[in-house]
């Protein structure tokens, strides 16, 4: 029953929609056709989250389930916004740096969420996604709980070093040793910033 | 899985069950029929159906008596557009899985038919509208391959044009072929197992329950069990109609006649750059610790003289020792010596009866060599004990492998010569089986932690640095694993589709026009 | 706007339980997490998820947020599962269902019509049934799978280690010691790549994507002019 494994976070939260609408379109409508206008990948305001592993946004409109004998009829009161979010670190600062790298998206996204008018700072949008919080029941992590640029770096370093031992089969020592000593100073290991990948980037 | 009753191989088309090639048919012709008027097509098909072979056991191909065993075989299928213009009913047609409605074309992006492979670049025959019916006739010679294909020839003209012949097949000397002719690959005069790149090819069918071949096939051929025993693989695997591995009956349209004992089969013409392999093969094995032959077998997972498995023959000293023992007791059995013989057939079984268990690091065979990719033999479950049964992401990846090579008889094989392999595969399931493979185990390589890597010999690769293959060592011994680099694209794609295989009674209520979902 | 980003597939389910059976499946997952890996070991070694997570909501514990919130009123409680998986729908659901069937069912155990994960038929109907879209799915990595990132991580920690050893070594030394480190690191050399096509249905989507883009492209090219 926790929302941590190692130091990786698994952040689920349901935000209640007001119930309503604006000129026609209801409130749960407008949100999600916000979110699906998202821009995607390297675009994504969750590229700009640091320690973002994964996000999702999602509109649950009500609940179903199988149809049959002995079943009751369940149904929302409300619409949810539902985010989730994988990351690295403790929730308080991941929420933090969302505020500050994402602000407009998250006003934007959360605009007609129920008492998100109340929010007017990173303080109060910890309240408010802490209130919206559920608690994991199991979380398994099948990959790592490094920080996201450490995740980043690791790859870029795979793929770096990995085309650098392809180019050097077979080569004189000499030769190879020289290289290598370019290709690590290039690499900058432990330079967890630069060179690397970047957040959501969709070409090698 | 043991079978509660026999198939009845009477109903089930016979190359469902049979490799024909292992039967002694080492020659094929394959031909694609356009229907044009229904009433006329499903008379044809009546005239057709007593030529139609079924699984009916014969004897073994060393038994001594030939006389159960036709000169020749023939066997339909049909595409989509092809059971449509057959007249089925909408809803039949609705209830064929998907990828099976969509065709091969349309699943270019799937089965990485891209670049050279691209649908475009295709025999004239796949381009247009798609082809209604594949027939195929395999003889014990080639004789009587066209012995037969005259016979259906006549059918054909007695249709008035309601059924025709699409043409289109590239063949020597850049002629067009109105069929598409197949054959084993002959080395002085005898037929091999060989295909035109120098491998022995079409080892290992799986095996399933009811297929009525010999028992003694089994290991190596079935589903593994936790204590290193062999068992049939279920029956709906491999034909509709029948329990599969996950307890239920495959997908499959309605009324359930349509689909009983019919099954699903891709036909594929892929084309082999023979220049391409030899020059590549050429340029590495100067830089390669072995033999020429031992880097075609860290390729394939065979050697390719005889397909003896890596697994069993490492490197090119225990291959020379297997040769000779394999020359010692061949030539003692031959001299009557029975002990002999038994411990050659006890070799021979070790072809197919084999696992990865004990090469987990693929110092012996590649983890990305071509047959384990293709058939991963419980090599996925890396832990012991973490999954159900040992080849539980296995056994419903599995394939029946048909088909013969073509080419290479006119002209010496180059690029720009017409050889290859027309790859035939059978499964209940295209799209869980055949595509699941070629997409997930022969384009990329995830699941074995490869990667982006691709196949060697049929991947689609592109020649750049890191298109490549690994050939994996024992990290005690202190040498790096050797890397292929540059593949380039070894073969290509020319042509091919989906094709729902009836059972007899199926195809017969087709003819009839009486298939009927109601 | 889908539930595919990259390598990565975004799968979310919601299933009904009752409100007492909703207490078991917590503590059967108690029973997971104290006995770690033991329960997990097909996962790991299955090896196709970043992250997943099931997250039991009380029937009474909706978030309300505020008295204009009308209050729930279910007669369950509900398990909402998460996951991101490398590979297609089927090809992840098949893979579960064929490699740890029983697994699958100690973790849906409890909810209502839960058909067990085998014959597959009935188990594909009850996710495609209570699966909710995602309307957006954010992947930090779209070209890596959960695999690459793990064999980065250790290719990255040995290469750090062996750049540092191998400085002082001799010629002959050195070009031992390559050897044997990418002897060591032969496992992490896969080369990298963009994802296999997730779908035919998920490749129409993209195109109409790209297709929206380069109309809004020439528009703004047309307004500049």
């Amino acid at each position: 029953m926790a929302n941590k494994f190692g130091n990786s976070y698994g952040l689920t939260t349901l935000c209640p929609l007001i119930n309503g609408h604006q000129q026609h379109t209801s409130f749960d409508k407008i949100t999600r056709h916000r979110i699906q206008l998202l821009e995607e990948n390297s675009g994504s305001p969750f590229a700009r989250i640091p320690d973002t592993y994964f996000a999702r946004l999602f509109i649950l409109n009500d609940v179903f389930f199988e149809q049959g004998n002995n079943v009751a009829r369940d149904h929302l009161q409300s619409k949810y916004l539902v985010f989730t979010s994988n990351f690295h670190g403790d929730l308080e600062p991941y929420l933090q740096g969302m505020w500050n790298n994402a602000e407009a998206d998250v006003r934007h996204i959360w605009q007609y969420a129920v008492a998100f008018d109340k929010v007017q700072n990173a303080a109060d949008f910890i309240r408010y996604i802490k209130r919206c919080q559920l608690t994991t029941t199991l979380f398994f992590n099948g990959s790592t709980d490094d920080s996201l640029q450490q995740q980043l770096k690791s790859l870029y370093v795979k793929q770096a070093f990995t085309e650098f031992a392809l180019q050097h089969q077979g080569k004189p020592v000499a030769e190879l040793r020289a290289a290598f000593k370019t290709f690590m100073q290039q690499l900058q290991i432990d330079n967890i910033e630069t060179p690397s990948w970047q957040p959501g980037q969709t070409q090698l | 899985m043991t079978m509660d009753r026999a198939l009845d191989l009477y109903d089930i088309q016979g190359n469902i069950c049979k490799g024909y090639g292992r039967f002694g048919f080492p020659k094929a012709r394959y031909f694609f029929l356009e229907f044009h008027q229904y009433a006329g097509a499903r008379a044809f098909l009546q005239q057709l159906i007593p030529l139609i072979t079924t699984a009916e056991p014969w004897s073994e191909k060393d038994h001594p008596d030939q006389s159960d065993k036709p000169q020749a075989t023939t066997n339909i299928g049909f595409t989509y557009a092809g059971l449509s213009a057959l007249g089925l009913p909408r809803r039949s047609l609705d209830g064929f899985p998907l990828e099976f409605r969509m065709g091969m074309k349309n699943r270019a992006g799937i089965l990485g038919d891209e670049g050279p492979s691209d649908p475009a670049n295709w025999d004239p025959v796949w381009q247009g509208e798609p082809v209604h019916a594949w027939l195929s006739v395999n003889g014990q010679s080639r004789q009587a391959v066209v012995d037969r294909y005259r016979q259906i020839e006549q059918l054909l003209q007695q249709s008035q044009g309601s059924v025709t012949i699409r043409p289109g097949h590239k063949g020597p000397q850049g002629s067009l072929q109105p069929w598409q002719d197949a054959s084993a690959v002959y080395e002085n005069g005898r037929v091999t197992p060989k295909e035109h790149f120098g491998y022995v090819d079409g080892i290992g069918n799986p095996y399933f329950a009811g297929c009525g071949n010999d028992p003694s096939r089994l290991p190596g051929r079935g589903k593994l069990t936790r204590d290193d025993g062999w068992q049939p693989l279920a029956t709906g695997e491999f034909i509709l109609g029948h329990i599969d591995e996950a307890r239920e009956y495959p997908i499959a349209p309605e009324p359930h006649l349509l689909a009983l004992n019919g099954t699903f089969m891709v036909y594929r013409k892929l084309h082999e750059n023979v220049t391409t392999f030899n020059r590549y093969v050429d340029r590495l094995a100067t830089d390669f610790d072995g033999s020429r032959e031992l880097l075609m077998a860290k390729f394939s997972g065979r050697w390719p003289d005889n397909g003896a498995p890596l697994v069993l023959a490492p490197d090119d000293a225990a291959k020379a020792e297997l040769d000779q023992q394999l020359a010692q007791l061949t030539a003692k059995a031959a001299a009557g010596d029975h002990t002999a013989a038994t411990e050659l057939r006890a070799l021979k079984a070790k072809w197919i009866d084999f696992t990865y268990n004990k090469d987990r690091h693929g110092s012996r065979c590649p983890i990305g060599a071509h047959i384990r990719r293709a058939n991963t033999r419980a090599a996925l479950e890396t832990e012991k004990d973490a999954f159900n049964t040992p080849s539980a992401l296995d056994d419903r990846r599995r394939l029946l492998r048909r088909g013969l090579p073509y080419g290479g008889e006119d002209e010496t094989p180059a690029d720009d010569t017409e050889q290859g392999i027309i790859f035939m595969c059978i499964g209940a399931s295209l799209e869980r089986q055949f595509e699941f493979v070629q997409q997930q185990w022969i384009n990329y390589s995830n699941d074995f932690h490869l990667g982006n890597d691709r196949d060697v010999l049929i991947g689609a690769n592109n020649g750049q640095l890191t298109d490549k293959h690994i050939i994996q060592v024992n990290p005690k011994q202190g040498k790096a694993p050797f890397f292929c680099t540059h593949l380039p694209r070894m073969v290509e794609t020319r042509g091919g589709d989906y094709f729902f295989l009836p059972g007899i009674t199926a195809l017969r209520m087709i003819a009839q026009g009486i298939i009927d979902p109601t | 706007m889908s539930n595919v980003a990259g390598k990565a597939y975004g799968m979310n389910v919601m299933t009904p339980l009752r409100w007492w059976t909703a207490i078991w499946q917590k503590v059967i997952f108690w029973v997971v997490v104290k006995t770690f890996p033991y329960f997990l070991k097909g996962l790991l070694t299955l090896s196709l998820i970043h992250y997943a997570r099931w997250t039991i909501i009380n029937r009474w514990s909706f978030p309300r947020l505020d008295k204009s919130q009308p209050k729930e009123k279910l007669t369950y409680s509900y398990m909402l599962f998460e996951s991101n998986f490398n590979g297609s729908w089927d090809q992840y659901i098949d893979s579960f269902s064929f490699a740890i069937p029983s697994g699958l069912d100690m973790f849906w155990r409890w909810n209502i019509k839960y058909p067990k994960s085998i014959p597959l038929h009935d188990f594909y109907h009850y996710i495609r049934f209570n699966q909710v879209e995602c309307d957006h799915y954010y992947n930090a990595y779209p070209l890596a799978s959960a695999n690459d990132v793990k064999s980065a991580q250790a290719l990255y920690a040995d290469l750090a280690a062996f750049a540092d050893s191998s400085e002082a070594l001799s010629d002959d030394a050195f070009a031992a010691a390559w050897q044997q480190f990418l002897a060591d690191n032969q496992h992490s050399l896969g080369s990298m790549g963009t994802s296999p096509l997730m779908s035919t249905s998920n490749q129409l989507v993209q195109e109409h994507h790209h297709d929206d883009l380069q109309l809004a492209a020439r528009q703004t090219q047309q307004e500049e002019a």
